[in-house]
């Protein structure tokens, strides 16, 4: 494997956790949509 | 301040310089300056980003914020994880793979040069005035608790951070950057804990959070659609998308961030982390803020939190006057207390009726008090146009009420938050300046040695300019929105010019450009003669320069040769 072959590949690497890229991306989002239903929940109880 | 708060504050400061420049000993070239030599691990990345966008003002105006306005603040980052998950699926590998040093090396690629040095002034014009104002706030804070005179306090902070910015570039921005983050998010959280046990014993945590509730300071969350209020849930999704795409996807002080990473996948997780962080982080700050509220429904506040301008009025031809009003504030005070008390034993006793009844109470004493200080707030106009003490009333409860060490430490974190973003502003706007302009316009066969002595003087010109910005920031009003409003006039150009390039391939160089001046010129109208919310502005701007570049693109290609044939 070449230099330039071996530091293509690295950059191309999958994350180290959580399998794929697109699993990541959908935590994220969806750790939103949980804040955000927390936060309705929370603005509600207080009012 | 007792004598520990200052060894702990003073301490905190000169160990950050020397970390700064022990950390920064090993720059010896252009890569390593503007870059961090690409090698920055995802963790490092992930704070580095977050210390970035963190400044003072964050930390001092926010819980101000929350203290007058509730936490409907917090919506303005909801389109934060959103742009997040786009500029890591889209931006970050392009930008890798080109291995550039400034986001706007990429529009030259693309488009043209014309293009690149837009962008590139536009940032220049945009992150020069605003690091003007992240200086400025903790030199407020020294100003009024040591009576220096600020000129000074900014001048001292912002040479500070000129020590490590200047001699160790990016690798010694990222790594003091890390570690203030982690110092700031420790004395925030021990402010909140001494907020919490300083609570009366008779009250508790949840029913003085009930108190904050009910007077409208727990309100994190309106569905509500109005383009003209500043913070709902869909100008914070959408609006605060754009915004978090220009600043993170085009802003050169958070593309220099993520660009030091060592590989896409490290600079992918930083951004990530900050996507599944920076919402609960911000919605803690706010919270500080309302806890500090509540614990001012059972302890005396002052009818006005900066006390300069206070004891100015006290003194000022309307002085008897001012001091009456502060003995009717106390009395106003006394009736909303027994007020919250009425309240709490009706929640206590579960007796619904009485309980709305307390709180139609709690709310009229409340209206009362606010009564009494706007009287307040007319006399201190004799002094100030728009008397706002937003911003003093985190750094107020802090020196009146934490125990000795802890003010230091606090008070070191809010310093900590400034010279981060600082740092990072300064050591950006010297690449930008010697990467976009000096080497591609006005020099451009030096040697690479060339380029890295003009990094570093050009770091030092940012610093001086800054620091004398700095001292006109006062007049900005509150400084959250001043330093989103000066955002918010560019961020949305900034943006179209990026998205074209990223998602519209056949439009030309011409287009963009001639399409960019439209998106300013939109956002300027809008900015000058209409009433729309600030968070907007990113939204019109980036739609505009994409719809003029798409419309003017066929007047600009060139026609094809036809002569061949």
């Amino acid at each position: 494997m070449t230099g330039e072959t071996r530091k293509h590949s690295r950059e191309e690497e999958p994350p180290p956790f959580g399998g794929s890229w697109r699993t990541l991306y959908a935590v994220v989002l969806a750790n939103l949509a949980v804040l955000v239903a927390l936060f309705y929940v929370f603005t509600r109880a207080f009012r | 301040m007792r004598p520990l708060d200052w060894v702990v504050l003073f301490a905190a400061l000169a160990g950050i310089v020397a970390y700064g420049l022990w950390k920064g000993r090993r720059t010896r070239d252009l890569d390593d300056f503007l870059v961090a030599d690409r090698g920055q691990r995802w963790h490092r990345v992930a704070l580095s980003i977050m210390a970035t966008q963190a400044s003072a003002v964050t930390f001092l105006a926010t819980p101000g914020q929350a203290f007058a306005d509730g936490m409907r603040f917090v919506q303005v980052y909801f389109g934060l994880p959103v742009a997040m998950v786009i500029l890591s699926a889209t931006a970050v590998p392009i930008y890798r793979r080109l291995k550039v040093y400034t986001a706007y090396e990429y529009l030259e690629g693309r488009f043209d040069l014309k293009t690149r040095t837009l962008a590139a002034l536009l940032f220049l014009a945009l992150r020069g005035l605003s690091t003007g104002v992240s200086l400025y706030a903790p030199s407020l804070i020294l100003s009024v608790i040591m009576g220096w005179d600020i000129r000074v306090v900014i001048f001292i902070i912002g040479g500070a951070v000129m020590l490590y910015a200047s001699t160790g570039g990016a690798r010694a921005v990222d790594n003091t950057n890390f570690l203030q983050f982690l110092i700031i998010m420790g004395g925030m959280v021990v402010a909140f804990v001494t907020i919490v046990r300083l609570l009366p014993p008779d009250v508790s945590f949840l029913e003085a959070a009930h108190v904050a509730g009910k007077l409208g300071r727990l309100n994190a969350v309106d569905f509500s659609f109005d383009v003209k209020n500043q913070y709902n849930f869909w100008s914070g999704l959408l609006g605060g998308c754009f915004l978090a795409l220009a600043y993170f996807g085009t802003d050169q002080s958070q593309v220099q961030r993520y660009l030091s990473g060592q590989s896409v996948a490290q600079s992918r997780l930083g951004l990530l982390f900050n996507g599944m962080v920076k919402v609960p982080m911000q919605f803690f700050i706010l919270f500080l803020g309302a806890t500090v509220f509540a614990f001012y429904q059972f302890t005396q506040p002052p009818v006005f939190f900066n006390p300069v301008q206070a004891e100015r009025a006290r003194a000022g031809a309307r002085g008897a006057e001012f001091r009456a009003l502060e003995t009717e504030y106390a009395a106003a005070f006394d009736e909303k207390q027994k007020a919250a008390r009425e309240y709490i034993n009706a929640l206590r006793a579960g007796d619904d009726a009485a309980a709305e009844s307390a709180s139609a109470g709690l709310k009229a004493a409340q209206d009362k008090a606010n009564g009494v200080r706007g009287g307040a707030l007319e006399v201190l106009k004799e002094f100030d146009a728009k008397p706002n003490d937003t911003n003093y009333v985190f750094l107020s409860f802090v020196t009146r009420y934490m125990p000795a060490g802890l003010v230091g430490l606090v008070l070191a974190a809010v310093f900590f938050a400034s010279m981060s973003s600082t740092a990072s502003e300064w050591s950006a706007l010297a690449a930008t300046t010697v990467v976009d302009i000096q080497r591609r316009l006005l020099k451009r066969d030096a040697s690479e040695r060339y380029y890295f002595v003009s990094s570093k003087l050009a770091t030092v010109f940012w610093g001086c300019f800054a620091i004398a910005f700095a001292q006109y920031a006062g007049q900005l009003g509150s400084l959250v929105e001043a330093v989103n409003r000066l955002g918010s006039l560019f961020y949305g150009t900034l943006l179209g010019i990026f998205l074209l390039g990223f998602y519209f391939r056949r439009v030309t160089g011409t287009a963009a450009f001639l399409g960019a001046l439209a998106g300013e010129a939109a956002v300027l109208y809008c900015f000058f003669y209409t009433s729309i919310a600030f968070l907007w502005f990113n939204v019109v701007g980036a739609l505009v320069v994409v719809l003029a570049a798409l419309a003017l693109n066929p007047l600009t290609r060139a026609k094809p040769d036809t002569s061949e044939a």
